[in-house]
């Protein structure tokens, strides 16, 4: 190897050191009982914090909330982006440069401002401390993002395919149920691993809706901290809370850099 | 088209309305609200504190590009001279803090740097001592470091996606002409990846005017105030219950924003047009 292949290897192995350092002492703690409890002294080694999660129904449903929300909000940002991101793909009308500009400007809106608003409108629709009204309300910034992708991959395809299928006399319902949507099932896939990132890692929100149920994951991590933070069972958590997300970088591996492309 | 106006609407539009119109009123309880017109506002304008609070949200945001762009694009530089299998590797490694639940990104970092986790005991070791919660520089210090270790991926993989898919017929170009490194990297690959970074400068210079949970998690605006950012005030007046001067506050910091994002889509239209006439 040569003098300054070796130079970059040894940066990018620096690097990599870097970005898992953090999650190697996590692990390391997960597995560590950091509060001597019932017989079982401090600093052992096994799966005692993991045992402890399954045993604290709290813990447990957080994480089933978490998915629900979660699954929904994809459900909505694909049901919603869908038909939107066609229209602005396929057709030119007036206020769609507009409407690209709204998208951007909501997609980075911090939710820090929009919180009091939206817990008050929610609580009167009676959406508090519901998976809907998490699901919702994270379409915010995920709608935005479905429409980016959607479009792009639709943009992708001929207009020619379209037009085929209504000249066989098939409605425009017909078309997107039985070609557009399996023609686009890659897209669909982007889409939805961004979605599930960008609301499962959402806090602010999550946090301002759920006041006594349906407490997210990331809430019951937080709720952990306390005077005497059982910093064992706070790693096993976050741990426990990464894996969806690590699943679904392997799984859009090839694809992932496609979220990010954006249209104004 | 339609669902998703609606959806946006009832999400997005009607809040926003909604803070507008309470900006200008004083709220002691949701049905005992006064109007006040612009008062909030001049209070905001007037307070040192709301100043000194922007320039340092502003520091920061230019420390974060001026650390994070430069380095994402240097290692996505380096990935593209790497062997594919080892590049996807690295990539994948480098999006995994991306799946952190933003709450978790200190406390993993806190956790490390306690004095019995490898991070502070290596401290230790080299003699060094990281008073994050008294000393303002390291503050600032630990608030970047957990930064870049959250987001560099984001700037690597955009960046390396949009070196990707570059033609390799203006390499061969480049190198028929001899071009130096150094010209090959300003004529050739800036250009073709900057539509890739423009979004990467967007999305990291808003979100890192407006970072709220990792700065709360480690030292909630402290040493006195020395990391208070903007939105750590606007964290502070929602919690103590002050609506109308949070909902004026937040109308400013909205503000903000959507200057920011028109000024950056004019600049990128403006430039567009430009590129569009030479060709």
């Amino acid at each position: 190897m040569s003098r300054s292949g070796l130079l970059r290897t040894l940066a990018l192995a620096t690097l990599a050191a870097f970005i898992l350092l953090p999650f190697l002492q996590a692990v390391e703690l997960s597995f560590t009982v950091t509060l001597g409890v019932d017989g079982v002294p401090a600093g052992t080694f096994g799966l005692h914090n993991y045992a402890n999660i399954l045993a604290t129904p709290t813990l447990r449903d957080s994480f089933i909330n978490s998915v629900t929300y979660v699954l929904l909000n994809v459900i909505f940002c694909l049901a919603a982006g869908l038909p939107a991101a066609y229209g602005l793909a396929r057709y030119t009308f007036v206020g769609d440069r507009h409407f690209l500009f709204f998208l951007l400007a909501f997609r980075v809106t911090p939710p820090v401002v929009l919180s009091l608003p939206i817990f008050i409108l929610f609580a009167r629709t009676g959406l508090v401390n519901t998976p809907v009204g998490i699901a919702l309300v994270h379409c915010v910034f995920n709608l935005p993002i479905a429409i980016w992708i959607l479009e792009s991959f639709i943009t992708a395809i001929p207009r020619s395919f379209d037009e085929m299928a209504f000249i066989d006399g098939h409605s425009r319902s017909g078309f997107f149920m039985r070609f557009l949507i399996p023609a686009l099932a890659p897209g669909i896939a982007v889409t939805a691993f961004f979605c599930f990132i960008f609301s499962w890692v959402e806090v602010v929100l999550a946090r301002t809706l759920t006041v006594t149920g349906g407490k997210p994951i990331t809430q019951a991590i937080s709720s952990l901290f306390s005077f005497q933070t059982d910093w064992g069972l706070v790693m096993a958590m976050t741990i426990f809370s990464l894996v969806p997300g690590v699943m679904m970088i392997f799984f859009v591996r090839n694809h992932i850099a496609r979220g990010f492309v954006v249209r104004t | 088209m339609l669902p998703a106006a609606l959806v946006m609407i009832f999400v997005a539009v009607a809040p926003m309305v909604t803070v507008l119109n309470y900006s200008f009123h004083d709220i002691f309880t949701l049905d005992d609200v006064f109007w006040v017109g612009t008062e909030w506002y001049e209070t905001i304008v007037s307070s040192p504190r709301f100043w000194s609070s922007l320039g340092r949200s502003a520091a920061f945001s230019s420390l974060v590009l001026m650390i994070q762009l430069p380095l994402g694009i240097g290692i996505a530089l380096m990935l593209r001279r790497a062997r594919p299998r080892a590049a996807n590797l690295m990539l994948m490694c480098l999006a995994i803090p991306l799946v952190v639940p933003t709450n978790m990104v200190a406390g993993l970092w806190l956790a490390l740097l306690r004095p019995e986790g490898l991070g502070g005991q290596a401290l230790t070791l080299f003699n060094l001592t990281l008073d994050y919660k008294f000393t303002a520089a390291h503050t600032w210090g630990l608030i970047l470091v957990v930064d870049t270790w959250h987001w560099l991926g984001l700037v690597v993989i955009l960046a390396y996606a949009g070196l990707s898919s570059i033609s390799p017929a203006y390499y061969q170009a480049a190198a028929i002409d001899s071009a130096s490194r150094l010209a090959v990297f300003r004529w050739i690959e800036l250009p073709q990846i900057s539509g890739a970074l423009w979004i990467v400068l967007l999305l990291r210079l808003v979100d890192s005017f407006m970072i709220y949970t990792e700065v709360m998690t480690i030292n909630a605006g402290g040493p006195r105030d020395a990391t208070t950012f903007l939105s750590l005030q606007l964290g502070e007046e929602i919690k103590g219950f002050s609506y109308g001067s949070a909902a004026a506050r937040a109308m400013v910091n909205f503000l903000f924003v959507l200057t920011l994002v028109w000024v950056f889509v004019k600049l990128r239209q403006s430039k567009d047009s430009a590129g569009s006439k030479v060709t």
